[in-house]
């Protein structure tokens, strides 16, 4: 456990200069919101909300930039001395990954908290169930769909261009995963597609449409049945737990070949 | 004419794929990145010749 926190420790003195920024950029995007001055109300929930869908996306590639370091940082010989060092490879994957996972669960949580910010800038005030949901549970739920697999999948595509560094064909390794990559994800979307509501949705916001009735007024009927309807299904689970079993597959298999190749 | 010139496409891509295939079990002493490798060749490889592509 020590050889974890010290491997933690050393991935903040090494990641600091992009987390930081990437926690920062997010006073940047409060600034860029407070910009927006449409008048209707709608139309500026709807642009601020795109600026923050904007923010996330953007997080997501400086995080993968910031794991994605790993195989320059190997190939300058930073790892040199940790290399003859206990700690296996499993240990050094899953703590550069538990410090990324961590940076992008602060930053999906601040993003929450803006939709929160945006949310009562357009007079809707959420009550505190979905708040809690809106600030802990969709980053948990979009994070385990996207974001973690994204973060495994990049360290295991720099670890795998990694194992054929010294001896190996230059650019075929990283080109033949980047193409193959589209092809195994159909087949898994497909999968999940098909098995998804085998259990029973997450029900989130589910007191939200007293909010917005009580700030905009009334729905007409048929937009109020399709959100009820879209409620009461939830949201599935089943892409969250396969994405999630995806993300320790692709985390083990990267522990597996840094344990091969660099142990 | 064009059917023709497909197949030999086709035939040429999985020719490239099958080398690098060769390339990539051969350049490295790791198993799992053999079997990798190996994994995402054969993926190119079905979706060249039986995939849904045209």
């Amino acid at each position: 456990m020590k050889r974890f926190s010290t491997l933690i420790w050393l991935e903040n003195r090494r990641n600091w200069i992009w987390s930081l920024p990437l926690m920062g950029s997010l006073l940047f995007w409060a600034w860029g919101i407070k910009q927006v001055t449409v008048m209707s109300v709608e139309e500026r929930l709807g642009i601020r909300a795109g600026l923050l869908v904007a923010a996330a996306t953007i997080g997501a590639v400086v995080l993968c930039m910031m794991i994605g370091r790993i195989r320059s940082e190997t190939r300058k010989g930073q790892y040199q001395v940790l290399l003859m060092s206990p700690p296996s490879g499993y240990t050094h994957i899953l703590s550069r990954f538990t410090y990324a996972a961590g940076v992008a669960f602060a930053f999906y949580i601040a993003i929450g908290f803006m939709f929160w910010w945006i949310f009562a800038l357009a007079g809707i005030s959420f009550d505190a169930r979905s708040l809690f949901e809106l600030i802990l549970a969709v980053p948990f739920y979009g994070m385990s769909v996207t974001t973690l697999p994204l973060l495994a999948y990049t360290l295991l595509l720099m670890v795998f261009v990694s194992a054929y560094r010294l001896s190996g064909p230059g650019w075929v390794p990283g080109v033949v995963m980047l193409l193959g990559t589209p092809i195994a994800m159909q087949w898994v979307g497909e999968w999940i597609v098909r098995i998804s509501y085998t259990l029973p949705g997450w029900r989130l916001f589910s007191t939200a449409p007293a909010a917005l009735v009580e700030r905009f007024g009334e729905l007409d009927p048929e937009t109020a049945m399709d959100i009820n309807t879209a409620l009461n299904q939830g949201v599935p689970v089943e892409p969250m737990l396969v994405m999630l079993v995806v993300t320790a597959v692709l985390l083990l298999l990267a522990g597996r070949i840094w344990q091969e190749v660099e142990a | 004419m064009t059917q023709a010139f497909l197949i030999v496409v086709r035939v040429l891509v999985v020719a490239l794929f099958l080398y690098w295939g060769y390339r990539l079990w051969t350049g490295t002493r790791s198993w799992t990145s053999r079997i990798m490798g190996m994994f995402f060749s054969a993926v190119l490889i079905w979706q060249t010749t039986l995939g849904t592509w045209t």
